[in-house]
């Protein structure tokens, strides 16, 4: 048997690809069963919006193209030549890679986001629920999992921040520690306050202020965000009800200068206050952060953090990826141990078949025999038999363990000693 | 017959410290109207006594220390009632509450009682006094701790060369919320082992305990202490202010603990 991965993510495939490669949740069982029938053993479907994937074992000898191509039929609007080119398969190692891999996040469009192991461990869920799951995929997944858990306590992969935005987040949380019923105040609505907001609510934010000049965008704004309006002649009044804000407006002065923010600690009775400073050219005076418990971190500053977190995600993510290298490397060995381990227990089963066989025809002539002498006889005829299995089976184990590096192909050796013993087939587990 | 009013202001006193201990960890003003009308009648009782001393003696009691303490609480609760009835202004109470009582509790050990009952009490007393005392020096060890962790914190954000990947100082949120804490209980125990220790004090010593260095310098980091709590509730003092006031109570306290080394002794006679 072996596993074999298709898929396409977004690396390789566009979003309009995507999309329409995706499956929904709800038509994911229809689909497993229907890979079974086509001659998978094994089965399962991870679609997210970056990435969908399919995982299979197979028998040796089926094409993974023909799966793939069946999987296709029932997707219309979608040729085979169309998705073909985006496409990447993996069999065997290289597909345990790339599962561990997704499953520690390092294939992701951020690396590091926590999301993608839920997401996988549902598919898992979803597969197992359908039956489609056997002990090649049980075995590869758990592995992922643990794999996963293992990168995420070694490593500090999911510790930094990657975008400006979330820079932003970052600092916040180590200003206030829990954002929990924190107030932002947005000064201009546009496209870059928008994602710090997003990020802040996702973060636990409970309220959402927002000023503009034009008060229609803030309307509709404060709408996408379940906040409310402030008229932007009234923001300095309610400054210090806020413990964040975030400035992109397109005044081309300070909106907000020393004094008055002065003011608005006092007023705050030294909690601290985290100002944010997106806009171009800067709209509140840099004097701000020499107040006490005021801290300003302009545009320049959040880049600079983004990009020295990226700095050491790359670091992170190459400790994650040795860790990988030296996972799949464990797991492989155990893998092919267990391919030869159905030749083991028949090439025993064999022998010992033989070993009823012959002493059951001569036992009667030897008469009555001691207790004693009884278990001589058994211990011989046992020990001749052990002797004569210790050569091929370790041979077998030696050359499983050994395989990737060596390139004699397993498959021969295990088919020689099938042969040679007269094995039969024995139905694969 | 005077010493017995001033005793019972003190305890009607102590009402208002007990609201003061609350406020500081619940912020509920719930008890304030309670505590405020035991004040009150604490400082009418107190006014009688000082009225009878005057009869007694035939001039204003101000011969020595525990009277002018005692006459100096009075004027500072008649003072705070005054203040109140006009602006209303209830947070002083948490301030002064405690002050006034402990004034007024000096005051009261003017006249020495009779020793202890026995050993045994003795050597309780002084177990809860040196064990509290303890439990409050931790707590405000851990205070003075999170504060320079504070400071730290605050630093590494105000130069902005904060890498939240390698930071591992708590943020300032949280420090804020266990230096406040630390501080408070650290208070509450602090100041038991005061009440404790300058009773202990009282009857062991008699009317001498008041020129004890060790218990004036004790109930001058108490009152330091007390001040920081206070700076702190109402003036919202935090970050390096704080800091530095609660490091300065930590150093009283070490010395007080160092006068105080040879406790052992005087335990075992």
């Amino acid at each position: 048997m072996k596993l074999v991965l298709a898929g396409i993510n977004h690396r390789t495939a566009p979003v309009q690809l995507r999309e329409k490669l995706a499956f929904r949740s709800e038509e994911i069982p229809a689909a497993l069963l229907d890979l079974q029938t086509r001659g998978a053993k094994e089965a399962l479907i991870l679609s997210t919006c970056n990435r969908v994937e399919v995982a299979a074992a197979l028998a040796e000898d089926f094409p993974p193209d023909c799966l793939l191509e069946n999987l296709l039929d029932n997707r219309h609007d979608l040729s085979w030549e169309a998705v073909r080119p985006h496409l990447y398969l993996y069999e065997d190692a290289a597909a345990i890679r790339h599962l561990f891999r997704v499953a520690s996040s390092l294939d992701s469009m951020i690396v590091g986001e926590p999301q993608i192991l839920g997401q996988l461990k549902g598919a898992y869920l979803q597969a197992r629920e359908q039956g489609t799951i056997g002990t090649v995929l049980d075995t590869v997944l758990t592995r992922a999992f643990t794999v996963a858990k293992r990168i995420r306590t070694e490593t500090d992969i999911g510790q930094n921040a990657v975008s400006v935005s979330y820079a932003a987040v970052e600092l916040a949380r180590e200003i206030f520690g829990s954002l929990n019923r924190k107030r932002v105040l947005i000064i201009g609505a546009g496209k870059m306050s928008e994602g710090a907001a997003r990020h802040l609510l996702r973060a636990g934010v409970t309220e959402i202020l927002v000023t503009n000049r034009t008060p229609q965008r803030a309307k509709q704004m404060a709408e996408a965000f379940r906040g409310t309006v402030v008229p932007y002649e009234a923001f300095p009044q309610r400054l210090a009800e806020v413990d964040i804000v975030i400035a992109s407006s397109g005044v081309p002065n300070y909106v907000i200068k020393r004094d008055l923010m002065q003011q608005v600690i006092e007023e705050r009775r030294n909690e601290p206050m985290f100002l944010i400073d997106i806009a171009v050219p800067r709209n509140i005076e840099p004097e701000v952060n020499r107040i006490e418990h005021a801290f300003l971190y302009d545009i320049d500053d959040l880049q600079r953090l983004a990009e020295r977190n990226l700095q050491t995600r790359r670091e992170v993510a190459q400790q994650a990826e040795n860790i990988v290298t030296e996972e799949v490397a464990r797991l492989e060995v155990r893998l092919r141990a267990r391919d030869v381990t159905p030749t083991i227990l028949s090439l025993q089963e064999q022998l010992e078949a033989i070993r009823q066989e012959v002493l059951l025809r001569y036992r009667g002539r030897l008469g009555s025999l001691t207790p004693e002498q009884e278990e001589a006889v058994e211990g011989l005829t046992r020990g001749i038999i052990n002797k004569i299995a210790h050569g091929p089976i370790s041979e077998m184990r030696r050359h499983a363990a050994a395989q990737g590096t060596e390139d004699a192909p397993q498959g021969e050796l295990i088919s020689a000693v099938r042969r040679m013993f007269r094995l039969r087939d024995r139905p694969s587990s | 017959m005077s010493v017995i009013w001033l005793r019972t202001a003190a305890a009607l006193y102590s009402c208002g410290l007990l609201y003061a201990l609350i406020y500081l960890f619940w912020k509920s003003t719930k008890l304030f109207t309670p505590a405020l009308i035991a004040f009150g009648a604490g400082a009418v009782l107190h006014l009688v006594s000082l009225v009878e001393l005057r009869l007694e003696t035939g001039h204003l009691p101000i011969n020595n220390f525990y009277e002018t303490s005692s006459l100096c609480a009075f004027l500072i609760a008649a003072l705070f009632l005054l203040l109140y009835s006009y602006y209303r202004v209830a947070i002083f109470g948490v301030c002064l509450f405690p002050v006034v009582f402990f004034m007024t509790f000096i005051g009261s050990t003017e006249f020495p009682v009779t020793a202890w009952s026995s050993p045994q009490l003795r050597n309780a007393w002084l177990l809860v006094h040196i064990t509290t005392v303890l439990i409050g020096y931790a707590a405000l060890i851990v205070a003075a701790v999170a504060s320079v962790y504070y400071l730290l914190q605050e630093r590494q954000l105000k130069s902005k060369k904060l890498d939240p990947a390698s930071n591992r100082l708590p943020p300032l949120g949280t420090l804020d919320r266990i230096i406040t804490q630390a501080m408070n209980a650290g208070f509450v125990f602090i100041t038991i082992g005061t009440v404790t220790g300058v009773i202990w004090a009282f009857i062991e010593n008699g009317t001498k305990w008041i020129f004890n260095p060790q218990i004036a310098f004790f109930l001058f980091t108490w009152v330091f202490y007390l001040a920081m709590i206070f700076l702190r509730i109402t003036a919202g003092w935090r970050g390096r202010r704080i800091a530095w006031l609660a490091v300065s109570v930590l150093g009283c306290s070490i010395i007080t603990w160092v006068t105080h080394l040879g406790i052992r002794s005087i335990w075992l006679q």
